[in-house]
């Protein structure tokens, strides 16, 4: 098994002809967490939108392999069979369509394409509520419209518990802590460490530290104006959190 | 309260219906797709506190024409009428929504509720949406919307990004915009309007 999981090379990217990502490299092994922390503005949502394919940015120079593939070349839905997987800093509501729906579609589209059965009817329950018990979900959960009338805590549960089901090898968490109160910080941040294992690895993008006294990264990033001005321990975060981003550089 | 379903192009429609006092009317109507359809239908609350709850639903993603007038007339006070009409509209297809809901001097305490949405699936798709309201009492609860849009990019990417390949995304969000009227639907033709979404 490689162990680079993914290695991003002079990625430039940008939304309508602006240049957001001017030049960003990045390696990520299996096992690790990484932090990339950075000012408002920085980048950090475009670098996760980017990995996970959303349409409106536009890549413009740079490669990013993924497991050895090129991960650009992948439309969104192909990168989640491949076992990425993004946290949505805002949660999509989609009125109409329950929770048990829309993971069912997702878990059996992954399977068909992984070449797996379907799982029964009682599989997938089973799945479900394990699942759901790992963000402490209650039954109705599942009958809701995804994200509906959704607390700020509740749509990132649903986000830490979609992660669950889908099992990802790399998970990008973007903004997951953004609008959560302790309990609920906690109860994401355990959800995440519980999915932690030596094949896997995650990207947490956090403007603050806050989740990474619960998140624990490897290694942390500082993004500024696009590209990566500094990458160190532990000891950047508490760098970061005493004298903020400004007298932060490479 | 009974659900009349009529399948447009299927069914005998009625043109006019009344409803006396304290009657109670649920009506839900269906084009379904290759349905080229001129439909004018009236329905009068001429008795007080009489109630109407008319849906429709209309699929063309071919080169249809649709083309619904519906005029609700409360003629009696206290009456309520809720209209929704949802529909897709792709291909070469047009579609018009004439919806009037007219409410008499008489009529006070009247609640008449009419809503018309529909989704483009391609440039050369039309719809067109003329919702009215023509009042004459003064003491009513009365709206109308109208919405003309296309599927939501955010949506498709949110779903596509759990491993939803796109064409099935986008059927869960025709089915999503398309619920409301959907759930009026007995069975085999909800069935069959699911398959129509694909």
């Amino acid at each position: 098994m490689n162990n680079v999981l993914l290695e991003i090379r002079d990625l430039h990217a940008g939304v309508e002809g602006k240049e957001i990502l001017k030049g960003v490299d990045l390696t990520v092994r299996r096992g690790e967490v990484h932090a990339v922390m950075g000012p408002n503005g920085a980048g950090k949502s475009t670098l996760g939108g980017v990995l996970a394919g959303r349409p409106s940015f536009e890549v413009t120079a740079g490669s990013v392999l993924y497991d050895g593939r090129d991960l650009l070349a992948l439309s969104p839905e192909e990168r989640s069979w491949a076992g990425l997987f993004l946290s949505f800093q805002y949660p999509v509501e989609i009125p109409g369509v329950s929770i048990t729906n829309f993971m069912k579609a997702a878990v059996s589209a992954r399977r068909k394409a992984q070449g797996l059965p379907e799982l029964t009817p009682a599989e997938y329950l089973k799945l479900l509520k394990e699942k759901m018990a790992l963000v402490q979900m209650k039954g109705e959960f599942a009958r809701r419209e995804v994200n509906v009338g959704f607390s700020g805590g509740e749509k990132k549960r649903n986000e830490v518990f979609q992660m669950a089901m889908l099992e990802p090898t790399l998970s990008i968490l973007d903004e997951t802590d953004s609008g959560l109160d302790v309990d609920a910080l906690r109860i994401v941040a355990e959800g995440v460490n519980a999915l932690r294992t030596p094949q896997t690895a995650a990207i947490v993008i956090t403007h603050y530290q806050r989740l990474l006294d619960y998140i624990v990264p490897d290694v942390v990033h500082v993004l500024k104006d696009g590209r990566i001005v500094r990458t160190g321990g532990r000891e950047l975060v508490d760098l970061i959190d005493r004298q903020g981003y400004e007298g932060i550089d490479g | 309260m009974d659900n009349r379903v009529y399948i447009i192009g299927r069914d005998s429609v009625p043109q006019y219906l009344r409803l006396d006092a304290g009657e109670e009317l649920a009506m839900t109507l269906v084009v379904p797709p290759g349905t080229d359809v001129q439909l004018a239908l009236e329905i009068d609350l001429t008795g007080p506190g009489a109630s109407l709850d008319l849906a429709g639903l209309y699929l063309c993603r071919e080169a249809e024409r649709v083309d619904l007038r519906v005029l609700v007339r409360h003629s009696s006070g206290g009456g309520t009428s809720r209209q929704l009409f949802k529909g897709i509209v792709g291909g070469t297809a047009r579609a018009a929504f004439d919806g009037l809901i007219y409410v008499a001097q008489d009529a006070q305490k009247t609640q008449a509720y009419q809503e018309n949405h529909t989704i483009l699936l391609s440039d050369a798709a039309r719809v067109e949406s003329r919702p009215q309201l023509e009042i004459y009492a003064d003491d009513v609860q009365c709206s109308h919307g109208a919405t003309t849009g296309y599927l939501n990019p955010d949506e498709l990417f949110y779903l596509r990004s759990r491993g939803i390949p796109e064409a099935e995304a986008r059927r869960l969000q025709m089915v999503a915009f398309l619920a409301p009227v959907l759930r009026r639907l007995p069975e085999p033709l909800s069935e069959e309007i699911y398959a129509g979404l694909s």
